[in-house]
């Protein structure tokens, strides 16, 4: 027996191309899709009778949700005539027999490539678009498992990052068609390839927008009354496509999304049947059509905050920090969303880790927290300690390190040295994180005014441990290509930290990265250039002002001077002590050297063979070491 | 408007359809029957086969009919055609020991348990292009030989590699032991090959050469056509993903990462290559028993993989699997070699990504050729950024106070919104 002969009988009822078993196993996703707004959904993606990528997404889903009473209308590229469109209404139409129209406002499925209609859409409408890459991220990341990470835990900063290059490169935001927005406050999405020009008219819109993306297996949805906002900083407007002086050679229209005729030096509407049925009323056949175009979304949008902020705003940007400083709070205020958002879908994500939100609170109320003048002790900062027990990680049959305990005070650095493979890095890279303990445990108290707030380090998740990171605990490698982005300049670089804590004024954004550059001697000319062309110290230098931008309880420093010069060395020796004295940083330091340690810290740990063999004052081990070891060390720093 | 000639609509895209029914239906050659298809161009319709992930011959004739002898427009026929059927069943898991093999070779041995089978393959044919062509067969007999599975071809072109070997024709050795009997098919001569032979991996495993990978646990298979794929699936669903793959997407990532700058791929010895029949069975609805409702028949591939990784037992060999559908040994291979540098991966790479994202052949087909579809609304929206930023830049250039605020954090965007009353912040447009 053939497959189609076993599968005939039931196909009766055939409607819509797919059988139901498929039908409702997309309207399943498409549910998920509703309640999750922004979020992209996996289904199992059919083929189609049109090519992946020529809107077999958008055809699953208007196949899958269309009755025999619904209106279709198809567009491409806002055209109803164009070959794409009129063969997937062919395809609609050929197995459903509804009614077909080229009337926006009459129809109940609107299915598109590209475009929004000009026409407003109401209520009850459902709008369907084909999407051809459906993940927002993919300029910033590749990997599939990290993008979904990202989306998971609402960590955006590297897109923020991306439009702050493409900002401090261009002097625009260059990104184009399906610019990226931020729905409902949680989900960063792809609006598909339409023009920036239609985005505002998917906010707090009437109608519901379904998202298919065959190819890619994954559909989502705006549901109607839902924010749609465009990514861009508080201070930076986002900029819709302007046609300035022109208008439609056949309806006359300025106000629509116009596309060249290059060989008549003119412009027409991208949507066709809006331009027709205006040319109509020009003429005075049709009265009663409503022309007004989707400008009014726009202009909506703008009372919303999404782009009016920008005019004022853009001034307080360069308006200087005291400036900056004070309307901060109005520009929140009105803004109303993006920023605020970001900070509580972080807190949020993180499964109530309370530590971000202190910080982001912190840096908040700090406007533009200026680097603090010289051995200023900042009051704000509340008092941190960590306390280190028993702390052992084993390779296999190797120790690392075994029952390693310390302890830090709030301010104080303390230093851990040893010879290369004695365990000490791998004592700190078990704090930052990179490495998982086998036991012991690492506590980091906050000791508030009348609150005590502890962060177990070893307990954490990644999530937690990451959002931690962002503010509360920060590492400086020796490596800088480890703790920095070497493609993205010094400014993006400590951008990325600033963003990843809710930071959204691109103006104050540059203040505070500015005056961090220049606290660690980086020349502020340099700060647009990627990190990649810097020299070994600079590098050292921009990771050491991305590690303290957001002022961590915690800074880890392994062997931060170790791959420099020595004239090098010195200066950013300098600079890390002269930093640690001012921000009240609590700090690890591990070094092979004793000049770092003795420079840089109070109390030392001495570490071989993985074990502490001795601890104490900086300067009394240097004077009277008694473990044999540990004057060997000595010995060697004096010779 | 130059691009209104490539947008007739409706009546454009009728017009394109009669041309290539023309092409199908007319011309001075009789019409190509679809029987001729399906025997003729046997491996053009197991390719298709097995890029659909459909068994079903006659459809995969008509399909390539139908598309020209365009494989990946047939293979999307064939599968857009399924999109349209119900599932009526679970067929029953089927242990591929059950394969029936027509061909068999065994190249990590010149004298393997179990025959070394030629069987019918294009490895030895000459690759001379026969003009003029040889008058063909047409007695009945040798057409029926060549058929498939017909003994006495199939038996000629045994070739066991000496003949001085003892093993040779002794299939009642302590090697099929415990092996089921062959069936008792058209044939029950005991001078043929088993044709249940054990694998070499069994051989391996005798021996304690090879890593065991099986588990007890027995999990369903990955379902990849109800569940997209990412990276992290379990292996059934790479599996899965790859005997679908395009043939020539497979071949050429693996060639890629043999050769390529960022290659993943330590090259194998094949164990076994096996092309012969399955059975399908699905449960009795009534009795709940399985029953055999037909065979395919398959590809399968064996790859021994020597470990030499630092965190690896390097005293064992591994072995990759590929089986697809149909008679399709480029792949099979790429597939057994890409399984097991998956395995070694272990995600550390992103050959994962590119395993599962990137090698089926509608998917890959489809973006490219979206790219013929009209672009005109996004490529006039990125001629306005570009003129945006070239007046950013210059308006930059233009600003007096270049050079002596150097530190007051303007940049470009700032600057022009401030200074150059002509581009409003927010343009809805054209300005009314």
């Amino acid at each position: 027996m053939s497959v189609t002969e076993l599968t005939a009988a039931s196909l009766d009822d055939e409607f819509a191309h797919l059988d139901e078993q498929s039908k409702r196993e997309i309207r399943t996703a498409l549910l998920t899709a509703v309640a999750v707004p922004g979020y992209q959904v996996p289904f199992g993606s059919r083929e189609m009778p049109v090519a992946r990528g020529w809107g077999s997404g958008g055809l699953q889903i208007t196949l899958s949700i269309i009755g025999p009473d619904d209106v279709v209308k198809v567009i491409d590229q806002g055209d109803d005539a164009g070959v794409n469109a009129a063969n997937l209404r062919r395809l609609i139409v050929a197995t459903t027999a509804v009614q077909e129209t080229t009337d926006a406002g009459a129809a109940s499925i609107i299915q598109t490539r590209h475009r929004v209609p000009e026409q407003p859409l109401g209520p009850g409408q459902i709008f369907v678009l084909q999407v051809p890459v459906p993940e927002p991220l993919r300029g910033v990341e590749r990997d599939m498992r990290e993008l979904r990470r990202m989306h998971a835990e609402a960590d955006y900063s590297r897109m923020w990052v991306s439009l702050y290059e493409d900002i401090v490169r261009h002097g625009v935001v260059t990104r184009t068609t399906g610019y990226p927005v931020l729905v409902g406050g949680r989900y960063v999405m792809a609006t598909t390839p339409i023009p920036r020009w239609d985005v505002p008219k998917l906010h707090q819109a009437s109608f519901l927008s379904l998202f298919g993306a065959g190819r890619e297996k994954r559909v989502y949805a705006v549901p109607p009354h839902t924010s749609v906002e465009p990514l861009t900083f508080e201070d930076v407007a986002f900029e819709v496509e302007q046609t300035q002086g022109a208008s439609c050679l056949l309806c006359e229209a300025d106000d629509t999304y116009l596309v060249e005729v290059p060989a008549r030096a003119a412009w027409i509407c991208s949507d066709t049947d809006w331009c027709s049925r205006r040319r109509d009323h020009l003429g005075g056949e049709t009265g009663g059509v409503t022309l007004k175009t989707g400008r009014a979304t726009v202009g909506r949008a703008k009372a919303d905050g999404i782009t009016a902020d920008g005019a004022t705003a853009d001034r307080v940007g360069t308006g200087g920090v005291a400036a900056d400083g004070v309307t901060a709070k109005t520009d929140r205020a009105t803004a109303g969303g993006v920023a605020a958002d970001g900070v509580t879908a972080k807190t949020a994500g993180a499964g109530g880790i309370m530590v971000d939100r202190a910080t982001a609170d912190r840096v908040a109320a700090d406007g533009v927290p200026a680097v603090p003048a010289r051995s200023q002790r900042r009051p704000s900062v509340p008092g941190w300690t960590l306390q280190v027990d028993g702390l052992t990680r084993l390779f296999g049959p190797v120790t690392g390190c075994r029952d390693v305990s310390f302890a830090v005070a709030p301010g104080e650095a303390v230093g851990i040295i040893g010879e290369s493979g004695s365990g000490k890095s791998t004592v700190l890279r078990c704090l930052a994180g990179d490495l998982a303990p086998t036991a012991g445990s690492a506590v980091l108290v906050r000791h508030g005014q009348c609150s005590q707030e502890q962060v177990r380090l070893f307990e954490l998740d990644d999530t937690a441990r990451r959002v931690l990171r962002i503010a509360t605990l920060a590492i400086v490698y020796q490596d800088p290509a480890e703790g920095l982005d070497l493609r993205v300049s010094a400014g993006g670089n400590i951008a990325e930290r600033l963003t990843a804590a809710g930071w959204r004024h691109f103006g104050r954004i540059r203040s505070r990265a500015r005056s961090l550059l220049e606290r660690v001697e980086v020349p502020v000319d340099r700060m647009d250039d990627p990190v990649a062309t810097f020299s070994g110290g600079m590098r050292q230098r921009v990771q050491l002002a991305k590690a303290v931008v957001n002022q961590p309880a915690l800074l880890l420093l392994d062997e931060p001077t170790t791959g420099l010069d020595a004239s090098v060395a010195a200066g950013v020796l300098d600079l890390i002590r002269d930093l640690l004295e001012e921000t009240g940083i609590s700090a690890v330091v591990v070094s092979h050297d004793m000049s770092v340690i003795s420079m840089l810290t109070s109390r030392v740990v001495v570490m071989h063979r993985g074990r502490v063999v001795e601890g104490g004052l900086t300067d009394q081990l240097l004077e009277d070491p008694q473990h044999a070891y540990s004057q060997r060390l000595v010995a060697a720093a004096r010779g | 408007m130059g691009y209104a000639a490539a947008r007739g609509g409706a009546e454009a895209i009728v017009a394109a359809e009669r041309l290539v029914r023309q092409v199908r239906e007319e011309g001075s050659s009789p019409q190509l029957g679809v029987d001729q298809v399906e025997e003729r161009m046997t491996l053009a319709v197991d390719r298709v086969m097995g890029e659909a992930g459909l068994w079903a011959p006659e459809l995969a004739a008509r399909a390539l009919r139908q598309a020209q002898g365009d494989l990946v427009e047939a293979s999307h026929l064939l599968r857009a055609y399924r999109s349209t059927r119900p599932r009526l069943a679970r067929a029953v898991t089927v242990s591929s020991d059950e394969l029936e093999i027509l061909r068999r070779i065994v190249p990590a041995y010149r004298v393997p348990s179990g025959p070394q089978l030629l069987g019918r393959t294009l490895d030895y044919v000459g690759r001379l292009l026969e003009v003029p062509e040889p008058r063909p067969a047409t007695d009945g007999a040798t057409r029926a030989a060549a058929a498939e599975g017909a003994t006495a071809a199939t038996a000629a072109a045994i070739a066991t590699g000496d003949a001085s070997v003892p093993d040779r024709g002794a299939p009642a050795t302590p090697v099929t032991q415990g092996e089921p009997e062959p069936p008792p098919g058209q044939n029950g001569s005991l001078s043929l090959p088993d044709r249940r032979p054990r694998r070499l991996l069994d051989l391996l495993r005798g021996q304690g050469l090879a890593v065991d990978r099986r588990r007890c646990d027995d999990p369903e298979p990955y379902d990849v056509l109800r569940q997209p794929v990412r990276p992290g699936v379990p292996r059934s669903a790479r599996l899965s993903t790859m005997a679908r793959a395009e043939t020539g997407a497979l071949v050429n990532l693996w060639y890629r990462n043999v050769l390529g700058p960022d290659g993943y791929i330590h090259e194998i010895t094949l164990g076994e290559v096996r092309h012969g029949r399955l059975p399908v069975r699905v449960e009795h609805p009534v009795t709940g028993r399985p029953v055999v409702i037909g065979a395919v028949r398959v590809t399968e591939v064996e790859a021994i993989e020597s470990l030499d990784g630092p965190d690896e037992p390097t005293d064992l060999f591994d072995v990759g699997y590929g089986l697809c559908l149909g008679h399709n040994e480029r792949k099979a291979i790429a597939m057994a070699n890409l399984d097991i540098a998956l395995e070694r991966d272990q995600g550390r790479s992103l050959l994962e990504q590119s395993v599962l994202m990137t090698t089926d052949g509608l998917e890959s087909s489809g973006f490219l050729e979206h790219l013929k579809l009209p672009h005109y609304v996004t490529f006039r929206s990125m001629i306005e950024r570009k003129l945006a930023a070239r007046q950013a830049a210059a308006a930059e250039r233009d600003r007096p106070d270049l050079h002596e605020t150097p530190l007051d954090g303007s940049r470009p965007s700032e600057a022009r919104q401030e200074d150059d009353e002509a581009v409003p912040p927010v343009a809805a447009g054209a300005p009314a």
